[in-house]
């Protein structure tokens, strides 16, 4: 137990490291531009010094502390987030359940491997479609300003790009769902149990459903990285003012201290769901074995 | 890595094989088969709906969407081939031949490739993109797709193997059995890998493009195409809806020719 926490929290510091270091790497490059690789290595030096008295530099499109600017632009991509990640459990759970012990994977094969092979930009313009031609929904991109006049048109607003990170996030779910329950079909304990006088039902709710979901929980960092890779196009795509969109215009204007402080938070939020996720599901696993 | 192979998962790649190489054709042919050449503008009226004339309808410009498809097909796929051959390279092949570096430096690589991994493979190949040139997309995407490659072909070699051991202690060289690994166990798995990096890096090079760090007119592809489209594709659905679908089956059939799951991420 306090091995595999120690290696755990060892991955999550190095991982950590590494993606200042990336992130440092990547600011160094501001304008003028290094000519040489020496003069690019004391950039990384200088950036390095400054970071360890807390500055993160400036935005050269805005001129504002990079981190004033990300925490403006931050929440409405972390609420676009979870909510993704809310519709993802909510659509994704159901389904891997569903196709974990159904005979209707079989059937709905097909549908999944098409809905999977869609681009995220593609769902996205689809939904956007669907909602204008057939409920009759203000579309973000339509109006080109995504400004909402009532609160209940800025919740259809923010309908669509919440179902788009979700949808994307549902597949993560439910395929991390399905592999577990494969995992857990296999496993030795059952007939242990079985022979010990537990009874099928006992068996599933008890022993097996725990590890399944510790399974889920230890992908964590999978779902994470599938929910923010499809925040990028969703927010790109319904004209949403947050993070992900920022770091879209911060690459295409060169703004190079912005862009590695956005790359810097991704990364990070991966790496600590990833974390969170295998420690938890180790507990969970443990717990129930235990 | 895949499942295991059944007589409908064998059909289903067969299927997606099949389809990749009627892609491939219409790639290779995309000249002849379209109507007009590509970005060739008031070929009809504009905006017109699908008609005997122009069966995929016209754009805002009049160019015929059925050509600009055919050509946007060839352009994407042209840009995906390179860059499957970036992620193979940089991520199986490099993974595969790091594990057997020494093991602080292998670790090193590891680390470095680990973090590279947490990073959306999208975002990734939109910051080379910003830090070279629009022409360097497919390395970009190539790039982007190559560092969960790499992790997963450094951990599937077993260092602590039966013939590792053997070869250790024997004092037969690292090099000779890096080639026995190569040769016996991706020869299997090596179409496999083609299919999974062209399904990877198709939907990169593609949603690239849509945000505008992809291909550059005159040279449309499939996501260019799409952006272009966006902004009337509520009153000219079609604009956006067949290069849409072909970008959708050119995805699906490499898919099905890798075996993937449904829901799983290539």
């Amino acid at each position: 137990m306090k091995r595999f926490l120690a290696r755990q929290l060892a991955r999550l510091t190095i991982g950590l490291c590494g993606a200042v270091l990336v992130a440092v790497a990547l600011s160094a490059i501001t304008e003028p531009r290094p000519r040489n690789l020496p003069a690019y290595l004391l950039a990384v030096l200088d950036r390095l010094h400054h970071l360890a008295q807390g500055d993160l530099g400036h935005s050269a499109i805005s001129g504002l502390p990079v981190l004033t600017e990300l925490i403006q632009h931050l929440p409405p991509t972390l609420l676009l987030l979870v909510a993704g990640a809310g519709v993802a459990l909510a659509a994704g759970l159901p389904l891997g359940i569903l196709f974990a012990f159904g005979s209707l994977r079989r059937a709905a094969a097909p549908i999944m491997q098409i809905v999977t092979a869609t681009p995220v930009f593609c769902a996205g313009l689809a939904l956007a479609f669907g909602a204008s031609e057939i409920l009759h929904w203000p579309v973000g991109f339509a109006s080109r300003t995504g400004l909402a006049a009532s609160p209940e048109e800025a919740l259809r607003l923010a309908v669509l790009p919440i179902a788009t990170v979700g949808l994307a996030g549902a597949g993560a779910v439910q395929l991390a769902l399905r592999r577990s329950a494969a995992r857990s079909a296999a496993a030795s304990f059952r007939g242990g149990l079985r022979r010990l006088g537990l009874g099928g039902f006992e068996i599933e709710l008890f022993y097996v459903l725990p590890q399944i979901f510790a399974g889920l929980i230890a992908s964590a960092g999978d779902i994470v990285l599938a929910l923010v890779s499809a925040a990028v196009v969703a927010e790109w795509v319904f004209h949403r003012d947050g993070a992900a969109d920022l770091f879209v215009k911060s690459v295409a204007l060169a703004d190079w201290n912005m862009t590695a402080v956005i790359l810097f938070a991704v990364a990070a939020l991966t790496i600590v769901a990833s974390f969170l996720g295998r420690v938890l599901g180790f507990l969970l696993a443990r717990g129930q074995t235990s | 890595m895949t499942r295991n192979p059944t007589i409908i998962g064998n059909i289903l790649r067969g299927l997606g094989w099949f389809g990749l190489a009627l892609f491939l054709i219409t790639m290779f042919l995309s000249d002849f088969l379209a109507h007009a050449p590509a970005g060739m503008e008031f070929a009809g009226t504009e905006l017109g709906p699908p008609s005997d004339a122009h069966p995929f309808g016209t754009d805002m410009l009049g160019r015929d969407v059925l050509s600009e498809t055919l050509h946007g097909l060839a352009e994407t796929g042209r840009l995906a081939m390179w860059a499957a051959l970036v992620a193979i390279v940089l991520g199986g092949l490099f993974g595969a031949i790091a594990a057997r570096l020494p093991r602080p430096l292998a670790l090193t690589l590891r680390g470095l490739f680990g973090v590279l991994g947490t990073i959306p493979p999208l975002l990734l190949a939109i910051v080379i993109v910003g830090l070279t040139d629009h022409l360097f997309v497919a390395v970009a995407a190539g790039f982007g797709a190559a560092p969960l490659g790499f992790v997963r072909a450094f951990d599937r070699i077993d260092l602590h193997s039966a013939h590792s051991d053997y070869a250790l202690a024997t004092g037969i060289p690292s090099l000779s059995l890096l080639q026995r690994d190569l040769t016996y166990d991706f020869r299997h798995v090596f179409l496999t890998v083609i299919a999974r990096a062209l399904t990877a890096v198709t939907i990169i090079v593609s949603t690239a493009s849509f945000l505008g760090f992809g291909a550059e007119p005159p040279a449309r592809d499939l996501g260019l195409i799409i952006a272009a489209a966006k902004i009337n594709h509520f009153t000219a659905w079609w604009t956006a809806v067949f290069p849409g679908l072909a970008l959708i089956l050119f995805i699906l059939c490499a898919r099905l020719a890798a075996g993937l799951e449904e829901g799983e991420r290539a």
